[in-house]
């Protein structure tokens, strides 16, 4: 099963310097492994380190000390200017606040992430409106995002980060900000991807409830994961 | 990739037109004031060279000059200044390849004909058969003077249209105007002559407002002239070199050859000056250059002015989108693109800024110039130099900014409230 293995972490060790010798450690040595085609949320309270270990999942930060190999490639070793491509093609990003880019069409922003990947126009055109009408947005294909509704939006920031085909959707809160209604719409946008395409999510929450989805259940605390369960009623 | 960009670009100037307006103002007033002050610059250096080259442009006038102004002169120094037939007639003899006419002036002074209770006021004015040469001058009716009306100082005169439109009215007959004798009163003095010509008088070869001037000349010739005023004196006359002839390089050789005819008659108080026109119209041309070019220069601070507004406005937009880049640096977006969005945005916004500067600088330029009396003249120099200038100083003024923007750390732009 080892070659399954899309991400993998070990003794993740993220601190900050507020002046030194000061050092404030986030993330006291994280081992995790997350195989393809996984559903796995990360779940803790604000504070608990979860944003700090998803920002250095996501390549948007470096962790201190440890390894970190994103689908075979060490991306500890990874100079400072790969790093854009890697997230480019290998995550796919969904905010809490959506994050879409301001009077830009929803297929403009869908196409965004294909533009930095050097794709044709043409082909970016049609994968955005397949990746819309996938998310049942293809109707707004054109609507700038302030004139669509929080569920709305998520969904075409999911179609967003659905655009380079990545291998891991990185998905911190993307419920936070919907009402119950809306966010079980996106919830189950995402466990269709997961069942349907086989896509590797990891959902970043503070709810119990919403990580009991998920077939796989990672619990941190003050910078260490303290429980592992699996088996949630995700499993289909 | 370029083209995003400039999809980009146009997209954010569209969402805050007004400030993009304001922003390229700026710009606008720049490159406007740029292009305004060269565009009548040029005018103004066209129009009074055409003023020169109607003087002739290859005239050179010569005359006695005082070495030193300061010193007072004896009636016989002022003897010394006059210059002598004889010597104007050997310049022409042995310059006879070069010179394509000599002309002598005397002028008698403003007369006034009293025709059927009608006034008009003349100058009269002495000439030799050269003036015609080293003037325009456009002869409407009649004949010029003969070379024994010349040789003899005939009373014989030409008179403007203008003059004969003042006694005869607006659509008078040559007819009865010819072969007229009038009286002219010269300071109280009558002098009798037999019109033989009416010429068309051109109110652009005099200075500026010439229209209203009443009094026009009356040429007669000099001879007769001298005869009337008892007195033969010729401060300075004006040589025109032949057609093939450097106007500039012949004016020194007549220099060169009075100065050593006359060498007794200069003594240590006068000097020989032979002035080309041609020499003016390049020290003109070369002035208004220098001029224009200083006070550009001056238009030029608005512009850089106009380029730092650019750049406080590409600060504010990138603060302002600080979030957004966060987002397209989360997916993926490289440093160099986000360098070149933002560049591209400060470009076009420079670029829109410079076209429309162009335009309004373009119209105020020549409505300045009509204003001012010369025909427009657009310097395109100062198109391409504007139009590349303002695409500098959106590179110059928006590399800065740019670059803060692609050196986010794409976590602190995402979190940034």
């Amino acid at each position: 099963m080892s070659n399954d293995i899309l991400l993998s972490a070990r003794n993740i060790r993220k601190s900050y310097y507020i002046g030194t010798p000061n050092e404030l450690e986030i993330l006291h040595g994280i081992d995790l492994d997350i195989r393809k085609g996984e559903f796995v949320s990360i779940v803790g309270q604000s504070g608990s380190g979860k944003s700090t270990l998803m920002n250095i999942l996501g390549i948007l930060d470096r962790q201190t000390a440890g390894t970190y190999k994103l689908d075979g490639i060490d991306i500890s070793k990874a100079p400072n200017k790969a790093l854009s491509s890697l997230r480019n093609k290998h995550i796919g990003f969904v905010f809490q606040t959506y994050n879409l880019i301001a009077r830009t069409d929803a297929i403009s922003n869908v196409e965004m992430p294909m533009l930095y990947a050097g794709v044709g126009e043409k082909e970016r055109r049609r994968r955005a409106i397949e990746l819309l009408e996938m998310v049942g947005m293809g109707k707004r294909l054109h609507h700038t995002p302030d004139e669509l509704s929080g569920g709305q939006k998520q969904r075409v920031a999911i179609a967003r980060a659905m655009a380079n085909d990545p291998d891991i959707i990185l998905a911190d809160e993307p419920t936070g900000a919907l009402d119950s209604g809306t966010g079980r719409l996106v919830m189950d946008l995402f466990h269709e991807l997961h069942e349907k395409q086989g896509k590797t999510i990891v959902l970043i929450t503070h709810s119990n409830e919403l990580a009991a989805e998920t077939p796989r259940i990672i619990t941190i605390s003050d910078g260490n994961i303290i429980s592992e369960k699996t088996g949630g009623k995700g499993v289909a | 990739m370029i083209k995003e960009n400039c999809k980009l670009a146009l997209i954010s100037i569209k969402a805050n037109k007004m400030r993009a307006f304001l922003t390229m103002l700026g710009i606008i007033i720049g490159v406007a004031a740029v292009i305004a002050i060269m565009t009548v610059g040029n005018s103004m250096t066209k129009g009074v060279q055409k003023q020169l080259e109607s003087y002739g442009v290859q005239n050179i006038s010569v005359g006695i000059e005082q070495i030193d102004y300061s010193q007072e002169l004896s009636e016989a120094d002022e003897e010394n200044m006059k210059i002598n037939p004889e010597t104007i007639h050997s310049l022409a003899n042995d310059f006879q390849d070069k010179i394509s006419a000599i002309s002598v002036e005397e002028s008698v002074g403003q007369g006034t004909v009293l025709v059927n209770n009608k006034k008009a006021t003349v100058d009269i004015t002495g000439i030799s058969a050269g003036y015609f040469k080293a003037n325009q001058f456009k002869l409407l009716h009649g004949n010029y003077f003969t070379e024994a009306a010349y040789n003899q100082g005939s009373k014989v005169a030409l008179v403007s249209d203008k003059y004969v439109k003042q006694i005869a009215g607006e659509n008078y007959n040559p007819e009865d105007i010819l072969g007229k004798e009038y009286e002219v009163n010269v300071n109280d003095e009558y002098l009798t002559v037999t019109v033989v010509g009416i010429y068309e008088y051109n109110k652009q070869s005099g200075y500026g407002g010439a229209s209203k001037v009443q009094s026009t000349p009356m040429y007669i010739p000099v001879n007769t002239a001298w005869s009337f005023t008892h007195s033969k004196a010729i401060y300075y006359f004006t040589v025109v070199a032949a057609d093939n002839v450097d106007a500039i390089a012949l004016g020194n050789e007549i220099k060169t050859y009075l100065t050593d005819k006359l060498t007794t008659q200069l003594g240590d108080k006068f000097m020989v000056d032979a002035y080309s026109n041609q020499t003016m119209i390049q020290e003109n041309s070369k002035m208004m250059g220098q001029m224009t070019m200083a006070i550009s220069m001056i238009a030029a601070i608005a512009l850089i002015v106009g380029g730092i507004g650019v750049m406080n406005i590409m600060t504010v937009s990138i603060t302002e989108r600080t979030r957004e880049i966060g987002t397209r640096k989360a997916l993926g977006a490289p440093d160099s693109m986000i360098m070149l969005q933002f560049i591209s945005e400060a470009i076009i916004l420079c670029l829109l800024g410079g076209f429309i500067g162009i335009v309004i600088g373009i119209v105020l330029g020549d409505m300045a110039s009509h204003f001012m009396g010369y025909a427009p003249t657009v310097s395109f120099a100062s198109i391409y130099m504007s139009v590349g200038f303002s695409m500098a100083i959106g590179v110059f003024f928006g590399y800065s900014p740019a670059k803060h923007a692609a050196k986010m750390n794409p976590i602190d732009a995402l979190r940034y409230e």
